[in-house]
């Protein structure tokens, strides 16, 4: 990023926030999960976890941490059941890329360096059903070695 | 016959899980490996478990190598980032340890050092990717390594947290992210853990991965109890309390319990061994194979 885009990313981040911030929670990571994760952003969750609840949700739904609160992942499922979109839970989420962090979100998938959301979901339930007979597709799972080759390697 | 034989030729497996002293000695672990020796197929060292310092599981699984016992090296997220997870690994590797265990790590205001800066760099299913990439031969960074590691990739469920649903949904990230054996939380609630296992072969996930149940020998009441109220996403049955509560020889009913609930949990379609937690009771492990008749011959 060079400074004039370094410049026009905070000018979006200011009308990203406006919007994301009051309605979301969000914490600008700059690669943006929200549209696969029910619109609750996962980033609050004390051990930002990107792929899943850790395995000290507490029966009523709160978090291990922070007992006053629910496990921000508790959230995300059960948004993602309301909203029919519990197959995009599946998706392998990559490492972080800290050198996005506070930065647009939406300039990050603009110039590819963070993924596209995912916007409609069609037969959600079909596909939830498909992966719990066949196991999380081939695709996703290339996807999990990608993580791996995926890291600032090759970014500018 | 190491631990990846037995999990790939499907036999049961004995795991047991050592937790490294606060202390820089290393006949403390070489004293506890006694217990495991010739009883279990490998045994599990903890990571800074509950966030408290201990001796590194890297040089204590090396001490358990030496012992001749076969170590499962536990490697959590919170105390490294990507760049000294990707050389501990290499380093463990180097010094002849081939299984590893992925966690995230329980958070640091949990331990020891609770103004810690947790890490977090990945989270459990990335560091499980991030394995098997280096079992392929490259870095997280791309780098393509001359000799790629070869370890057996672990990782861990808990059964008895909600919403089972998805449980089940990151188990299948696990799998799919390169896991081939998962150990649980211990089991004290044998309805939970085989609805739990009844939603796992459901969906095949056991003929994927090996999935290994945890066993907690208890000496007291005190303990379950204390693990009831203070061990968030465990579920431990009042008839378990009730009978610590009511025994004479609270050791000896421990020992009774640990292997009723293995020979029950041999007994539901799916599982591939036990995972002993003997929690700073490592003696006890030898009475609880034998009783349950899991005598490991070797």
């Amino acid at each position: 990023m060079g400074p004039g885009e370094r410049r026009f990313s905070r000018v979006l981040l200011f009308f990203e926030d406006l919007v994301k911030v009051p309605l979301f929670g969000c914490r600008h990571c700059g690669e943006c999960l929200l549209s696969s994760t029910g619109f609750v952003c996962s980033q609050n969750c004390p051990k930002r976890l990107r792929n899943g609840p850790c395995g000290g949700t507490r029966d009523d739904g709160s978090c291990e941490v922070y007992p006053d609160r629910k496990c921000v992942w508790f959230k995300i499922h059960r948004r993602s059941a309301l909203l029919h979109r519990l197959s995009l839970l599946y998706r392998i989420n990559g490492i972080h890329d800290w050198t996005l962090e506070g930065t647009s979100a939406w300039l990050n998938v603009f110039r590819k360096r963070a993924k596209a959301p995912a916007l409609f979901v069609r037969n959600d339930a079909r596909r939830v059903q498909e992966i719990a007979r066949h196991g999380i597709p081939a695709d996703e799972e290339e996807r999990a070695n990608e993580i791996v080759t995926n890291g600032l390697a090759g970014k500018d | 016959m190491g631990l990846q034989e037995r999990i790939e030729s499907r036999q049961f497996v004995v795991c047991a899980e050592l937790g490294p002293p606060r202390s820089c000695n290393p006949d403390t672990v070489r004293e506890k490996a006694r217990h495991f020796k010739g009883y279990v197929d490998a045994v599990n060292i903890t990571d800074n478990a509950t966030a408290i310092v201990r001796l590194s599981s890297i040089a204590a699984a090396k001490i358990l190598l030496d012992e001749g016992v076969e170590p499962i090296m536990q490697m959590t997220c919170r105390d490294r980032n990507r760049l000294a997870i990707q050389s501990d690994l290499l380093g463990a590797a180097a010094l002849g340890i081939r299984n590893v265990l992925c966690l995230t790590g329980d958070y640091q205001t949990f331990g020891d050092h609770p103004e810690a800066k947790g890490v977090f760099d990945l989270d459990s299913i990335q560091l499980l990717a991030a394995v098997a990439g280096m079992n392929k031969g490259h870095l997280l960074s791309g780098f393509e390594m001359r000799c790629p590691t070869q370890f057996l990739i672990g990782a861990a469920a808990n059964p008895f947290a909600v919403p089972l649903a998805m449980r089940i949904i990151r188990l299948h990230k696990k799998i799919a992210a390169g896991a081939r054996f998962i150990q649980t939380q211990p089991v004290f609630d044998m309805p939970a853990f085989t609805h739990w296992m009844d939603r796992v072969t459901g969906e095949g996930l056991d003929e994927r991965a090996a999935i290994l149940p945890g066993v907690m020998p208890v000496r007291s009441e005190k303990t379950l109890l204390w693990m009831n109220e203070h061990v968030p996403g465990m579920r431990i049955a009042d008839e378990y309390i009730a009978r610590m509560r009511g025994a004479t020889d609270p050791e000896e009913e421990g020992v009774a319990i640990a292997a009723e609930l293995i020979d029950a949990l041999k007994a539901v379609r799916g599982v591939q061994g036990v995972h002993l937690m003997p929690s700073s009771w490592e003696s006890s492990v030898p009475a609880v194979v034998e009783r349950a008749g899991l005598h490991v011959a070797h």
